[in-house]
């Protein structure tokens, strides 16, 4: 067969290489989108069981899956096996890194939490002089947010905060429980505000590429999908310095195949992209390629009860519903021992309590859990956790992958930043509901390893200098001009909020861009 | 070279039948299940007969048989797992360890009537060795603190001695952070252990069916997908089949 050269090749179906296949395409734009797994099918691929039929009663089989603290034996299968991609760190230096292969990627997994990023974060090196600034404000990517919000179906409420911008939302008008309202109060007081949470209601319960965007590319007739495909190499035209395409290998047979393209987009997901232009040796003559890693730290928060709600008196009146606390430490003063902030998710459940949160057993544990059952409420951190250029990812030519590609050595480790900062959430959110009358049943100061958030930035970071980024404020290429990264490694900062709107924002602008340009004949 | 013979043979036996089918009118299928299929196995084997309309037929049927509900049951209900991991005492105070903070009531089955020590002693036995140094060395300890405090071993020490030697440890936590001092770890991690063995097994879904109660935590299983990539891995066949560089097999 002849080989034909596609227009856009997109590698990887997550959020943003299915943004990008859905603006392109609809504007006329064929698009060919490899993807390293299979397709799902939803139907065949997941069964409804009871936890005792499983071979070990849910707890997996040992050491299948160390570094996916989310995995059950239930959905074991799902994650991908470090065996068959390993990854390795330095002693004492753990990294969670979940990962997920299949057409759709992460998206069908994802916590559906929905937030912008405000100008905090944008410009928070002239906040509080840490980092870069972004090359881009919100009232930049602000139309684009709310397009996206409207495809996710966001749900939430106006606060007017301007760390948490309001958004184009299907409003969100449920009353507060009695308990939350205490909740408030004692925030009030304390200068801490509590607002409703925000999350992509979606279709049919699930806000993923594969439901939402991939669809609507297909639709034009001008997509093409190709499962199964491990890209192991972009190639580029020695003579014009573009991107000319991309090798890759069957997942199954490992037979190679090449492809040709006039546009490579790479959203394989922050470490994969990184991995992927290192192993091929391009777009890094800025050299912060796969430095200046940076997630959130999740972990750290209380359990606690609503005293009215126990034994058997819970009602939605009474308790019930969640909240959000957004950023709210060193906006206009500053907090000795950390910089920047966390957000903190607010829980409470008319549903059974947790055995864990009582120092008790036998008959006497099984009491307490009637007594608290529907009294349950928690705190949880998602905290902003810094990049600093020593947080980086290596290549390990010496460890191979199933298909022989080179795999990450990831160098990254929290500091007391972090370690500040998860203590004073704890600290606060337990003033907070002691003031509000609950009991603190259990505190917990540690936070999960890095990764753990699955919202890991910052590797190939976006700066209009072609000298501290790996692409522009349109996702380009510094040094490849037909290569755009849309995924999350382009973030120069964290910021406290779950990644994902930000990322479909800034894959549908700079998809838009590129179009524009090609149609210009620019790119 | 018998094996390259076998396969070309079988491509010219099929390349052949399919011309003799080709020159007959080719029927137009009515329905999918109409539409001619091909036993791979059959073909293999023997395949000038695999193409005849009867073994269509035959496969057509097959194709269409549909599983009949034949009820399968949990091998705890029948079998028992031997044991063979744990030394003799420490298996001993696990199962009495067990017995403490998972008694049952109310017509649920406690740990032991559960199966608990058992299937630990299994899943310990198969588990990394940082686990199994956790293990072994809490019940050592339990057993150590249960002399120094009770002069019993604690798989011999009443109720009022065990609680003596467990409760000074308990610790309220939550979600993946169990205290981090070793022993600490042991008893709270090794206490939820033996609860959700418990609450999982099947003998504690058994007794929730005749309880009328609902089925105990149902969940999503995700099947190998497609057809799982550990198969691949574990029968090696990357190795030799995609050389990164031209000739890098020579």
């Amino acid at each position: 067969m002849a080989l034909k050269k596609v227009d856009v090749l997109i590698i990887g179906s997550g959020h943003t290489g299915g943004m990008a296949a859905k603006i392109l395409t609809e504007k006329g734009i064929a698009c060919t989108m490899l993807d390293a797994g299979p397709m799902i099918n939803w139907e065949r691929d997941r069964t409804l069981k009871p936890v005792s039929t499983l071979p070990y009663r849910g707890f997996d089989a040992p050491g299948r899956l160390p570094h996916v603290f989310q995995s059950s034996e239930f959905s074991a299968n799902q994650w991908i096996d470090e065996k068959v991609i390993p990854y390795n760190y330095p002693a004492g230096q753990q990294y969670n890194w979940v990962r997920v292969r299949s057409v759709g990627g992460r998206s069908p997994y994802w916590g559906r939490q929905s937030f912008r990023l405000s100008d905090y974060e944008f410009k928070c090196k002239d906040h509080d002089g840490f980092g870069e600034n972004w090359p881009i404000d919100l009232k930049t990517l602000a139309p684009y947010y709310s397009r996206v919000e409207a495809i996710f179906r966001v749900e939430g409420a106006y606060d007017k905060l301007p760390q948490y911008p309001d958004g184009n939302f299907v409003e969100d008008k449920s009353p507060w429980s009695q308990a939350m309202q205490r909740f408030i109060a004692a925030g009030t007081k304390m200068g801490v505000p509590v607002t409703k949470p925000r999350s992509s209601l979606g279709t049919g319960g699930m806000a993923a590429s594969i439901n939402l965007l991939i669809p609507d590319a297909v639709a034009t007739g001008k997509l093409t999908t190709i499962p199964n495909s491990i890209v192991r190499q972009i190639t580029v035209d020695k003579s014009t310095g573009k991107a000319d395409g991309a090798i890759f290998i069957d997942r199954h047979s490992h037979r190679e195949m090449t492809i040709k393209a006039r546009v490579v987009i790479v959203a394989a997901g922050t470490l994969e992209t990184t991995r992927l232009l290192m192993i091929s040796d391009i777009c890094n003559g800025s050299g912060v390629l796969g430095h200046h890693l940076t997630d959130q730290i999740y972990g750290a928060g209380i359990a606690a009860s609503v005293p009215e709600a126990r034994n058997g008196k819970a009602t939605r009146t009474i308790t019930g519903g969640g909240a959000l606390i957004p950023r709210f430490r060193n906006l206009d003063t500053k907090t000795p021992g950390f910089l920047r902030g966390y957000a903190v998710n607010v829980s409470a459940s008319n549903g059974p309590v947790d055995a864990r949160w009582f120092a008790e057993y036998g008959p006497a544990l099984d009491k307490k859990m009637d007594e608290y059952s529907g009294s349950g409420f928690t705190t949880n951190i998602m905290g902003e956790t810094l990049g600093h250029y020593e947080n980086h990812v290596e290549l390990n030519k010496q460890v191979v992958d199933a298909w022989g590609m080179p795999t990450l050595t990831i160098k990254t480790k929290y500091t007391d930043n972090e370690v500040n900062m998860a203590k004073d959430m704890v600290d606060t959110t337990a003033a907070m509901a002691e003031a509000a009358g609950f009991e603190v049943l259990a505190k917990n100061y540690q936070f999960n390893p890095p990764g753990y958030s699955i919202h890991e930035q910052g590797t190939a970071r976006m700066n209009d200098d072609p000298k501290k980024g790996v692409v522009n404020q349109w996702n380009q290429s510094h040094d490849v001009k037909n290569l755009f990264v849309t995924d999350a490694s382009v973030f120069p900062c964290a910021g406290w909020q779950n990644p994902t709107m930000t990322m479909c924002a800034l894959a549908m602008r700079a998809s838009e861009y590129l179009a524009d340009q090609m149609k210009k004949g620019v790119v | 070279m018998k094996r390259r013979e076998f396969v070309k043979g079988l491509a010219v036996a099929s390349a052949a039948a399919g011309t003799a089918l080709g020159q007959q009118k080719a029927p137009q299928p009515k329905s999918p299940a109409d539409t001619p299929v091909v036993d791979q196995g059959a073909q293999a084997t023997a395949p000038n007969t695999a193409s005849a309309p009867a073994a269509n037929e035959r496969l057509q049927r097959v194709a269409q048989f549909h599983t009949p509900n034949i009820p399968v049951t949990q091998p705890d209900v029948v079998a028992t797992t031997e044991t063979r991991y744990f030394t003799p005492a420490r298996y001993a105070t696990l199962v009495a360890f067990s017995k403490a903070v998972m008694p049952g009531s109310q017509g649920y089955p406690g740990a032991i009537d559960a199966g608990v020590p058992e299937f630990l002693d299994f899943l310990i036995g198969s588990s990394p060795s940082e686990r199994q140094a956790m293990y072994n060395t809490g019940l050592d300890r339990l057993q150590a603190d249960s002399m120094k405090a009770c002069k019993v071993p604690f798989a011999q020490a009443d109720a009022k001695q065990m609680d003596m030697v467990i409760r000074p440890n308990l610790r309220a936590w939550i979600n993946d952070h169990p205290p981090t001092e070793p022993y600490l770890l042991f008893v709270n991690q090794v206490h939820r252990d033996v609860r959700e063995a418990t609450l999982n097994s099947p003998a504690y879904a058994k007794a929730a069916e005749s309880a009328g109660a609902r089925t105990p935590r149902l969940g999503r299983v995700v099947w190998p997908l497609d057809p799982g990539i550990e198969t691949w891995v574990a029968n090696g066949a990357p190795k030799g089949s995609a050389p990164l560089s031209k000739h890098a097999h020579a």
